[in-house]
């Protein structure tokens, strides 16, 4: 078929007007960021998303799932080109950078007004507050534990899981086996194993940040990288392939039996409980405690407010997923960890033995390092630094030190 | 009738205008206000970012600093770290590459039975976004579950499983190997269109002469794929250069530095440390970079030359 001159144009410019009229959004849509990608993670985020639009009617929520490594790269480029999405998930390592790039928009009035702050004790507004003003609802919880291979301790003959870190260093040694190709901790020192380096720098001694100035105690956090490399290095507990390893690689290791124990958080419980029974094969332990601290990761995740446009949908949207009902349906889809109080009653946590280590790691727990420039520094600075001593190429004092140049350049 | 001829205004001049030469202007209009915003504003916007003090974490920080970031790479060690490893990465991928692809290009080109369906294979890997090829040979490479690792063992190239990614001793040549497998159809597909254009004559001609197949390729093929050789070197090292997602994938420029390239120490300062002003100043290093390379390398090979100019 052939156009003229004339139908072309009218062909272009109806095509213009359907673009508009397509493009015009229902006046309570709202947009909601996140990066949940696994089925469970999806099926429970569109049961909630289902339940807030039963209860909400007139209120649809667009969500958009991003993958967790390219998060905040995107919401970085919407936050400086001006295409903010109306709601956005936030944890609370990213939670300093989202509000120094005023990011978020202050929600304490509406939490203060909001009859659901009840279920939520004050440490869980901590961290996701900025001198003095809440910018998210908590949602969930990320509790850093310990699981372990119940079966290998008892046939290495050990009572129970590590307390300490010289018990650690003890069942390291006695479920290491090479001629089994068997490993006794699955070291993280790829992509995010910088969390733990941090925690045992930490649990040594030495703070990171304090009052918003550099902290690192060089004694003490070479002392700790000195120990935590060891395991690699000299005792040879861990997989050689720890230095590239991330959350992928240390999960296979545990669940195809490579490796005795692991440290992660509750996310992961539903993926282990999937390929080995609870009880029997793994079970879950609060992570032994350091010389001079005992340190794990409490970690809460909210949704916060991008763009005041539909301010009123969102807040009813991020406000949702405080309350009970929703902390339960992600619990009970994917093992996530509910920050509300109320929710933690529930008979599913109460009455199951595998969240004894959580609830007792919520008596300890710290929240993860909240300084802007913490995320950067963590990934671009600890884990290279920490990665060169695996390999070799620098000493746990050359590591420290360049930690400390970075962290005074983060905080410049 | 006034109002009917007003209304219709705009479509009637559109129409005349369509008659006069100033038409091809306005049909090239789109295409050039696209180039303006889309290539030409980031690219001019960026360069003056890196004279500027810009990370989206201090929103006080926003001020004119000269040349503060390019000074500070001189003293930042993982800049050169960077560099070198760029250098590396690239030419060690485009060699095996070229290699590669020259070798697919020949064997397509004798129209063989089959080379039809080998053709389509060998184009495959090409076909696959960085992001899938990156994690399917992160998967052949395990050193828990992966193929590659049980091949080499049963075959007793190697004892046990090797770490490929964590060692800093093999991480580069891992990752330029999947490169060169994911990269090399590009020069095979360029390459088999430069030998089709090749005179059968020329080899015949040179066969009576007595020239053999090492000295054909010396003095017929090579000579005669010369320009299509030097634009795809050109393609490919700019798309290496600037392309950092597989190094993201495999190893995340570790450990410790050992593949760290500028594309992705440009995206993690940028992403991570959300650090643009320094991020731009190394996306103009490797902008200039690229243009010195390409513009030596086009005189190199003398490809603009005419050909009566010998």
């Amino acid at each position: 078929m052939q156009l003229n001159k004339r139908q072309f144009l009218m062909g272009s410019a109806a095509l213009a007007m359907a673009g508009r009229v397509g493009g015009a959004r229902a006046a309570n849509a709202i947009s909601y960021w996140h990066h949940f990608t696994s089925q469970s993670e999806m099926t429970s985020l569109m049961k909630i998303i289902g339940s807030f639009q039963a209860a909400n009617a007139g209120v649809a929520v667009t969500q958009e799932n991003i993958p967790n490594s390219e998060y905040m790269a995107k919401v970085s480029s919407a936050v400086l080109t001006g295409g903010r999405p109306d709601t956005a998930m936030v944890i609370a390592e990213r939670f300093a950078d989202l509000t120094a790039m005023e990011g978020l928009i202050d929600l304490t009035e509406r939490v203060n007004g909001w009859q659901g702050k009840a279920n939520f004790p004050e440490n869980r507004w901590t961290g996701l507050s900025s001198n003095g003003a809440i910018y998210a609802v908590p949602a969930f919880a990320f509790v850093d534990w310990m699981y372990y291979r119940a079966d290998y301790f008892e046939e290495a003959g050990l009572a129970g899981p590590p307390t300490k870190f010289d018990e650690f260093l003890g069942a390291c040694r006695k479920l290491t086996d090479p001629s089994k190709g068997r490993y006794a901790f699955g070291m993280r020192a790829g992509a995010g194993g910088f969390k733990y380096v941090i925690d045992v720098m930490e649990a040594f001694g030495s703070p990171i940040v304090k009052d918003g100035q550099p902290a690192i105690d060089r004694a003490a956090a070479v002392e700790a990288i000195t120990f935590y490399s060891d395991l690699f290095l000299k005792e040879k507990v861990v997989p050689p392939s720890a230095p590239n390893d991330s959350y992928r690689q240390i999960m296979e290791g545990f669940r195809t039996g490579q490796t005795a124990m692991v440290w992660h958080h509750t996310g992961s419980l539903n993926e282990i409980s999937a390929a080995m029974k609870q009880g029997n094969q793994f079970s879950t332990a609060p992570m032994p405690a350091g010389p001079k601290a005992h340190v794990a990761r409490v970690a809460y995740a909210g949704n916060g407010i991008m763009k005041e446009d539909n301010i009123e949908a969102a807040w009813q949207w991020v406000s949702f997923w405080g309350q009970t009902d929703a902390a339960l349906t992600l619990l009970e889809g994917t093992g996530y960890f509910p920050a509300s109080a109320a929710a933690l009653q529930d008979q599913r946590i109460t009455g199951n033995p595998i969240y004894n280590a959580a609830v007792e790691t919520l008596k300890f727990g710290r929240l993860p390092n909240n300084f802007v420039g913490a995320a950067g520094w963590s990934e671009n600075v600890v884990n290279p630094a920490f990665q060169s001593v695996l390999t070799g190429q620098s000493t746990p004092e050359q590591a420290v030190d360049r930690m400390i140049q970075g962290l005074e350049a983060a905080l410049r | 009738m006034t109002s009917s001829s007003s209304r219709y205004l705009p479509l009637r001049a559109l129409g005349e205008l369509s008659e006069t030469r100033y038409w091809m202007y306005l049909l090239l209009l789109p295409s050039l206000v696209m180039i303006l915003l889309v290539i030409a504003y980031p690219t001019l916007y960026g360069m003056a970012i890196s004279f500027r003090d810009m990370r989206l974490t201090r929103p006080g920080l926003d001020g004119w600093v000269g040349f503060k970031h390019y000074a500070g790479m001189w003293s930042d060690p993982v800049f050169w770290i960077a560099l070198k490893n760029t250098v590396v990465w690239v030419t060690a991928a485009i060699v095996l590459e070229l290699a590669l692809g020259l070798l697919a290009a020949t064997a397509l080109n004798r129209d063989l039975p089959g080379t039809k369906i080998f053709a389509v294979l060998i184009l495959l890997p090409y076909f696959l976004p960085n992001v899938v090829a990156g994690h399917m040979w992160a998967l052949l490479l395990d050193p828990r579950l992966g193929v590659i690792n049980d091949l080499l063992v049963r075959v007793g190239v190697l004892e046990t499983y090797k770490a490929w990614f964590a060692d800093p001793n093999t991480a580069l040549a891992a990752t330029v190997l999947v490169e060169a497998w994911h990269g090399f159809p590009f020069f095979a597909l360029l390459l088999l269109a430069g030998l089709k254009s090749i005179p059968e004559d020329l080899y015949r001609a040179a066969a009576v002469d007595g020239a053999g197949v090492s000295a054909q390729l010396r003095l017929i093929t090579l000579p005669m794929l010369k320009t299509v050789i030097a634009a795809a070197v050109i393609l490919r090292v700019i798309g290496l250069v600037n392309s950092p997602d597989l190094l993201l994938i495999l190893t995340g420029g570790g450990p410790g530095d050992a593949t760290q390239v500028l594309s992705l120490y440009a995206f993690q300062t940028a992403y991570k440390e959300f650090n643009f002003g320094y991020a731009s100043a190394l996306s103009v290093v490797m902008f200039v970079i690229l243009m010195i390379f390409a513009a030596a390398y086009i005189r190199l090979s003398r490809i603009t030359k005419g050909e009566g100019d010998d």
